[in-house]
């Protein structure tokens, strides 16, 4: 069976390099016509090129984002911005709109991989799309292993499936609270996440029930983590973490996560132990619980959050390595850190290193207590070399570890 | 009353199983494999529906591994009856009726995604006959979606639209996590004075704030030629329906203002016309 595949989110060209090095086998990114997210910044056609020969140089690939559903005045414009895709060699476009599926199969050589916007959930749907030329269906977040199973079974295509990341309340593609509420249109790429808002909740005579918190759609993230060997033999072709809008370290440190996870089933598929402290870190990392959601048939009220949940701001990314010269690591400042902090560095495919921050020096060689400015380049004495892309976070905690 | 050669007709989604409007056609749910209606139907009451009106089913649930033997049942059983055509979202109930040879006459009805005409023809390419036009684009749109397609199309006029179709149950589950008793078959949420209907079944569903009104609309539809509207009966009780019917009917360029007001009285004015005169953001700036 050929080794299941890790996708991983890139907002921008930087988080696309960053996905590959930390052990993404392939990436997913927008540009900056037709796709969803509209409000990360994406990639233009230049940078996607860019993009798409770092990948290639690793033997690794990019899909591009083609996800919106088109309006008339939009259809004159698609299929030269196809053309521009095909020429620059992205591998697979995701779309679900058929008008695009259907230029980009009949007027392009564009893989074709069915968005998770078709809230495919069944092999009758996966045996249309099959003979209309699909060569992978992004399956519904719904879906569960019973619905999994049945198409592995039935039908001869590639699957890729949601490991970890946030859900949609609804279902994909039936939502447009967006819409109704902001005027941003939530197939379009304007979702303005209107299911995490507070609602007041009435009964059939419009008076409140009131729990203890206000009413809310909002859910709990997913996480397959405990999962993973059981979707790995499944068949699944792709595993993919949600979050083009979410941070380089974020993404960094959950790719970096899954791909020891993976690596260390394949490499010992009888001894393979789950290990917590990877839980810790994501959990850390996403500062939202995590749960399996559909997967196994569990959608109750432990998958909700319900009230004004205090939701503050990741603070555990201390800082990006930019270089090491002269036993010094040079990192520039992302969050907050000073003397005598306990702090992890970590890289793709080596282990963390964990030291105490006894000294360090601004970008003048002046000695400082405290990195407090974003983006502030700071320089640490460090015996152990260190990388470009390697990235800094608070120690995990040992006491909080599960 | 509207003088052209051309009738656009009027599909009910009824809130009562006694079928005596005065529409063309029904728009009918089925138990388990349907959503969004406000009552649903087994085979057997479809089976010994007596009317001369035509009837569309509504088999609009998104569809999983569980659900697919009744499907395919189901569809067998509707292929004998004299069913207009039926209304599916899931891509799966196409690919049932290829696979069997089933004849019958479908109807897309994503209701959110078919918003041009390139998508409703590949459909059409498909042998779906019908498309049931999204509620979150304009006239403008509808009638070049119109120029540019045989698909007939339906277009939703009145009523309250879904926004949202979860497969969790909110409701149920909130309840239960604070331990609140509720015997609501409808429960409502409401967020900055506005009031929005949401149904906690098989799936939750939440509804705009306002029934949708185009009545004035629907003289220009008529006008293009748009084989049918729907119009969606929820929360509007019998007599104030067949008020409603009637005045499409009848509805006119001269008279289209005081019909207008006149539903919009029935509808004790929470009304909207939402986006049929306007565009929603592609990307905010």
């Amino acid at each position: 069976m050929k080794k299941i595949e890790l996708l991983a989110p890139a907002g921008d060209l930087e988080r696309l390099k960053i996905a590959l090095l930390y052990g993404a086998d392939a990436v997913y990114i927008g540009g900056t016509l037709f796709s969803l997210r509209a409000n990360t910044p994406n990639a233009n056609l230049e940078e996607l090129k860019e993009g798409i020969e770092f990948a290639h140089k690793l033997n690794k690939k990019v899909y591009v984002a083609v996800n919106i559903v088109m309006h008339n005045k939009e259809l004159k414009h698609i299929l030269n911005y196809l053309k521009e895709l095909e020429k620059i060699k992205v591998d697979a476009i995701i779309a679900s709109d058929p008008a695009i599926i259907n230029m980009a199969i009949t007027q392009t050589k564009l893989p074709v991989h069915l968005s998770t916007q078709a809230s495919t959930t069944n092999k009758e749907a996966a045996q249309f799309w099959k003979e209309k030329g699909i060569e992978r269906i992004v399956l519904a977040r719904e879906t569960s292993k019973e619905d999994i199973e049945d198409i592995i079974n039935n039908v001869n295509i590639e699957l890729e499936c949601f490991i970890h990341g946030a859900m949609c309340a609804s279902y994909s593609g039936r939502c447009v609270l967006s819409n109704y509420f902001t005027n941003r249109d939530a197939n379009r790429g304007g979702c303005s996440q209107i299911c995490r808002w507070d609602f007041q909740l009435l009964d059939e005579n419009k008076k409140e029930i009131k729990g203890t918190k206000p009413f809310s759609f909002c859910t709990k993230d997913l996480s397959m983590l405990k999962y993973l060997p059981e979707m790995i033999e499944l068949g699944i072709t792709s595993l993919k973490i949600e979050g083009r809008m979410r941070s380089l370290y974020y993404v960094a440190t959950v790719t970096d996560i899954y791909r020891r996870a993976i690596d260390e089933y394949y490499e010992n598929k009888k001894n393979y132990q789950y290990n917590k402290k990877y839980e810790q870190i994501l959990s850390n990392c996403a500062n939202r619980d995590s749960i399996p959601q559909f997967f196994n048939g569990k959608y109750d009220s432990t998958c909700s959050y319900y009230n004004g949940r205090n939701e503050s701001s990741n603070q555990d990314f201390l800082a990006i390595i930019l270089d090491y010269q002269n036993n010094m690591a040079i990192l520039e400042q992302r969050n907050y850190f000073k003397i005598g902090d306990e702090v992890e560095i970590f890289g793709p495919k080596k282990d963390a290193i964990t030291l105490k921050i006894t000294e360090m020096y601004d970008e003048q060689d002046q000695k400082i207590e405290v990195a407090r400015h974003p983006k502030q380049i700071i320089k640490i004495p460090l015996n152990k070399k260190v990388e470009k892309w390697d990235l800094m976070r608070k120690k995990v905690d040992k006491e909080s570890e599960v | 009353m509207y003088t052209g050669d051309f009738m656009t007709k009027i599909i009910l989604i009824p809130s009562t199983k006694q079928l005596d409007y005065d529409c063309d056609a029904y728009l009918l749910g089925i138990e388990n494999l349907s959503v969004n209606m406000p009552i649903y139907y087994n085979l057997e009451e479809i089976k010994k529906i007596k009317t001369q009106k035509e009837i569309f089913i509504s088999l609009n649930k998104n569809m999983h591994a569980s659900d697919l033997k009744q499907l395919e049942q189901t569809l067998k059983e509707l292929e004998k009856l004299n069913i207009k055509g039926i209304f599916f979202y899931d891509i799966g109930v196409l690919n049932i009726i290829k696979r069997l040879n089933l004849k019958i006459d479908l109807v897309l009805a994503e209701e959110h995604s078919q918003t041009n005409y390139e998508t409703i023809n590949y459909w059409y390419q498909n042998k779906v006959k019908y498309a049931q036009i999204s509620s979150e684009i304009n006239i403008k749109e509808i009638k070049k979606i119109k120029q540019n397609t045989k698909a007939q199309l339906i277009i939703p006029i009145l009523g309250y639209q879904p926004m949202f179709v979860s497969k969790r149950h909110l409701i149920k589950n909130y309840l239960e996590h604070f331990n609140q008793q509720n015997k609501s078959q409808i429960n409502y949420i409401k967020k900055e004075q506005k009031i929005y209907p949401i149904i906690d079944e098989k799936v939750t569903t939440v509804y705009t704030n306002a029934y949708l009104n185009g009545i004035k609309e629907y003289t220009e539809l008529k006008e293009n030629n748009i084989e049918y509207v729907l119009i969606n009966s929820l929360l509007i009780n019998k007599e104030d329906t067949k008020k409603i019917i009637d005045k499409f009917k009848k509805v006119d360029k001269k008279n289209k203002e005081e019909y207008n007001n006149d539903i919009n009285n029935i509808l004790n004015n929470n009304i909207d016309t939402f986006f049929l005169h306007k565009e929603t953001i592609y990307k905010v700036k």
